[in-house]
């Protein structure tokens, strides 16, 4: 059925290209002729979804097959959703306007808890049973992936099977099983047995869980002989050998990422004990250069677009980053595509490249301190000192920037107020510092603090920590705030809300139970919960009461070392002793040093990838 | 051959739900990947050289589209029509283009547009009947509708910018106006804009189907121009 949708709809709507498709590259092959139709769902608005790398590259590896297609679905904004709803008409898929009931599998990536409750709303408008245990012959399979699947405990309930890890080689592995297994007369419990073996699959059905009387888990026990006891992540072990999109969709509506991408490696090797992705995309793999240099002229060919962005989680590190930018320097400068390079460490090298590359006017510079006293940076492993802080804005300063932003977590494990006050202190010395220095704009430099409040994630040194308490966050919020105020103007102070911090740890780190939560809340009228102008604390609340499920379980709660995590049976290559000795080492303030130095055994170096392979510098004196 | 062309492009049902400032986005991207010795202007953010005649609004669709952009090089008009329209997406085509040799845009001179309306009343109305309620509307002076200005939302009178307007039923409440109206860059009148005052006016309430542009007009010495035709002084 092709959904017919007039302008009487359309014309209703803010922004209705996002619901009309057609874009520039979008994949058109006949569904008739192929054996498995993939709906690709982003659980969110189609300006944050376009602009998501991963999805490019699974919708490019799907439609690459002759005997897939793939086509794509976003959350509709609410203006959008009403008109569906009052007119009885399913969500669809941009490609053939096809509702998602009727495709063979309906795929979620999941990159932010807060958009967990848009799943449920996509799958009802998609005309699809919400909980997995109502779909039954021949609806769609649901699935999911993404970083938010390492733990996929909250919501078990709804999904059919989750891919573990990278999907680039594991989601072709699962359509041949798809193909054998349609027509065979089997039923959806039997293709869900046949793909539970496959690595980096994961079948919540075929696990049970049992819990203590104090509301822990006992033990998480698969519940058939085929499903292994720990599902192992997959991973890409050499990005070369894996396609990368070179004719990604070119959206008609600007979208927050509206360039093209370039990914330069998977992981990262500083570990700073916070960041989950830090951990959960070990070991570093890098593109080589020569690839990066053929993908950036190709997708400018095949794009149109006069802009290039390299992504990673942290540029500095690409190891021929000097090699890659000067020869992309002069491929971006011959045809008018401006570079924008994020994630790097503010030196004489990046100053230097930053002003050959820059188009716009040196406006912003943002660092990343994560916490105000060199004592807590070291508690997080951020190898950051004040004095490399003051040299950097000193040098970019003097570089002509004129204002700076400062990123901060507050409620990091151990924070005392003085760690707090340590933020107002770091503005304030590093406009000291910057008095006087020659730049145009020494004089008028704004500087912005921000701080986020710190969610403990899992597969992180702080998964067992306690966040923070709202009323502990929001006091120290005040209390920077005011500190500031009273010493100087020049200084932004900005802060996140803790209450959507609070939701974002309970579903980070929840347990199968906070399905029952989910589904309330939903049935609520949750969505878009990312969003300050939907976001309801209040209904996120009720739903916990009804369901009589304590919040703070989750997010307050400090767990001991030898306490059943919910994503205890998913190996994401890190070890559990070494997540434990890392937090150990945190408590003392004693850092941890990077991958490139030396190696410190987190378990990542047994897919021998990546850094893992390269010989470095004192790996000889490790044990 | 010519380093500056003015082109002319429709815009179909497919990509009417884009907004202006998108489709000057659509035009920037397949410029780029036609690979044409595209002229740049100088500066920190180089930009194409590419002016629109009229803006777009959502949901309008076009046959007469025209818009001036400038090369680095010779580009004979058909090469630039054969490049293009392998390059633009399927909705929008480009339809002819002309060598340009003055120093006016084309956005300054557009002075008029001819629309198409379609649009539905609540009942079944004659052909008479409508000709009356129109003609009635049209021998008035002042038709005060409220328009987006850059002051805000004022009361604007609309009546000097419609030129001429017709209406012709095709069956029972379906009808197909013709409007002949004031647009560019100064005293632009829009087709939605048109439709609002005429529902506010006479309150058929009448529902607007599809809005589309006939063609686009430039003025000199009191007399409608093909923008073509000033596309050489």
């Amino acid at each position: 059925m092709r959904i017919k949708l007039d302008d009487s709809l359309l014309l209703k709507v803010e922004k209705p290209a996002k619901y009309t498709g057609n874009e520039w590259n979008m994949v058109k092959k006949n569904p008739e002729e192929v054996s498995l139709r993939f709906a690709f769902c982003f659980p969110d608005d189609y300006e944050i979804g376009m602009s998501h790398l991963g999805m490019k590259i699974m919708y490019h590896v799907l439609n690459k097959r002759e005997d897939t297609y793939c086509e794509r679905a976003f959350a509709p904004w609410a203006d959008m959703e009403a008109l569906l709803r009052e007119n009885n008409i399913p969500l669809y898929t941009l490609e053939t306007y096809t509702p998602l009931h009727e495709f063979d599998m309906v795929g979620f990536t999941l990159q932010y808890e807060m958009s967990f409750s848009n799943i449920l709303n996509m799958l009802d408008l998609g005309g699809i049973p919400v909980l997995s245990k109502e779909r039954t012959g021949n609806m769609p399979f649901v699935l999911a992936g993404g970083p938010c699947a390492c733990n996929p405990e909250p919501i078990a309930d709804f999904i059919d099977f989750f891919v573990i890890g990278e999907g680039e080689e594991v989601t072709p592995e699962i359509i041949e099983e798809y193909k054998k297994w349609k027509g065979s007369g089997e039923s959806r419990d039997q293709f869900l047995e046949r793909i539970a073996v496959i690595e980096g699959v994961y079948v919540p059905k075929l696990y049970d869980v049992s819990y203590h009387e104090d509301g822990t888990i006992k033990e998480v026990k698969p519940s058939s002989p085929i499903a292994p006891a720990k599902v192992k992540r997959r991973l890409i072990r050499d990005l070369d050998a894996v396609d990368f999109p070179d004719d990604i969709i070119v959206p008609y509506v600007g979208t927050v990422h509206d360039r093209i991408m370039l990914e330069l490696f998977r992981g990262c090797i500083r570990g700073c004990r916070f960041c989950q992705a830090g951990f959960i995309y070990r070991p570093v793999r890098e593109r080589s250069y020569e690839k990066l240099l053929d993908l950036a002229q190709k997708s400018v060919e095949k794009t149109g677009y006069d802009e290039i962005s390299l992504i990673s989680l942290s540029t500095s590190d690409y190891s021929s980053l000097p090699d890659l930018c000067n020869n992309l320097i002069k491929f971006t400068e011959s045809e008018k595509v401006s570079l924008s390079l994020p994630s790097l460490r503010v030196d004489n090298f990046s100053l230097g490249l930053m002003e050959k590359v820059s188009k716009v006017r040196k406006s912003g510079l943002t660092f990343a301190p994560e916490a105000g006293t060199q004592r807590l940076r070291d508690v997080i492993n951020k190898g950051v000192t004040d004095e490399d802080l003051v040299s950097s804005v000193q040098l970019a300063v003097a570089g002509g920037w004129s204002s700076v932003k400062l990123y901060f977590m507050l409620g990091l494990p151990t924070e005392a107020m003085e760690d707090v006050e340590g933020i107002a202190d770091m503005g304030i010395n590093l406009l000291e510092a910057c008095r006087g220095l020659p730049g145009e704009y020494s004089k008028a430099l704004r500087i912005t603090l921000s701080t986020s409040c710190f969610v403990p994630k899992p597969f992180t040194p702080f998964q067992w920590e306690p966040m923070d308490s709202m009323a502990s966050l929001m006091e120290k919020q005040y209390h920077l705030k005011d500190r500031i105020k009273k010493r100087t103007r020049r200084i932004d102070y900005r802060y996140h809300d803790a209450k959507l911090s609070f939701m974002e740890a309970v579903l980070a780190r929840g347990d199968r139970r906070i399905g029952q939560v989910l589904y309330a809340a939903w049935k609520k009228g949750c969505k878009f919960d990312g969003w300050d102008e939907f976001f309801s604390f209040d209904k996120w609340m009720e739903a916990f009461r009804e369901c009589g499920i304590d919040p703070e379980f989750y997010a307050n709660r400090k767990r001991k070392f030898t306490e059943v995590m919910p994503w205890d049976h998913l190996d994401m290559g890190i070890s559990k002793d070494f997540l434990q000795h890392e937090c150990q080492k945190a408590y003392e303030g004693d850092l941890t040093r990077n991958c490139a130095v030396g190696c410190s055994q987190c378990g990542a170096q047994a897919y021998k990838a990546g850094i893992c392979t390269k010989a470095k510098r004192g790996a000889s004196e490790n044990g | 051959m010519a380093k500056a062309l003015r082109f002319k492009f429709s815009r179909s049902e497919q990509l009417k739900y884009i907004a202006h400032l998108d489709i000057l986005r659509v035009f920037e991207r397949a410029l780029k990947r036609s690979k044409l010795p595209l002229a740049y202007t100088q500066g920190f953010n180089p930009r194409q050289k590419l002016v629109f005649g009229l803006p777009m609004s959502i949901g309008l669709t076009s046959e007469a589209e025209y818009a001036d952009i400038e090369f680095e090089q010779d580009v004979a008009p058909e090469d630039f029509i054969r490049s293009m329209n392998s390059s633009l997406p399927e909705g929008i085509r480009i339809l002819e283009a002309v060598e340009q040799n003055i120093n006016d845009n084309i956005m300054n001179q557009i002075t008029a547009a001819k629309y198409e309306i379609g649009l539905e009343t609540r009942e079944d109305i004659s052909q008479n009947e409508m000709d009356n309620i129109l003609h009635r509307l049209l021998s008035r002076d002042e038709i005060f509708v409220l328009k987006k200005t850059k002051k805000g939302m004022r009361p604007v009178n609309i009546r000097p910018w419609i030129y001429s307007l017709s209406i012709r039923k095709k069956e029972m409440n379906s009808f197909l106006m013709e409007a002949f109206l004031s647009a560019g860059a100064e005293n632009n009148l829009r087709a939605d804009l048109l439709m609002q005052a005429f529902n506010q006016e006479t309150g058929l309430e009448a529902k607007t189907l599809a809005m589309h542009r006939k063609a686009l007009y430039a003025s000199s010495f009191n007399k409608w121009q093909d923008p073509f035709e000033v596309a050489n002084g």
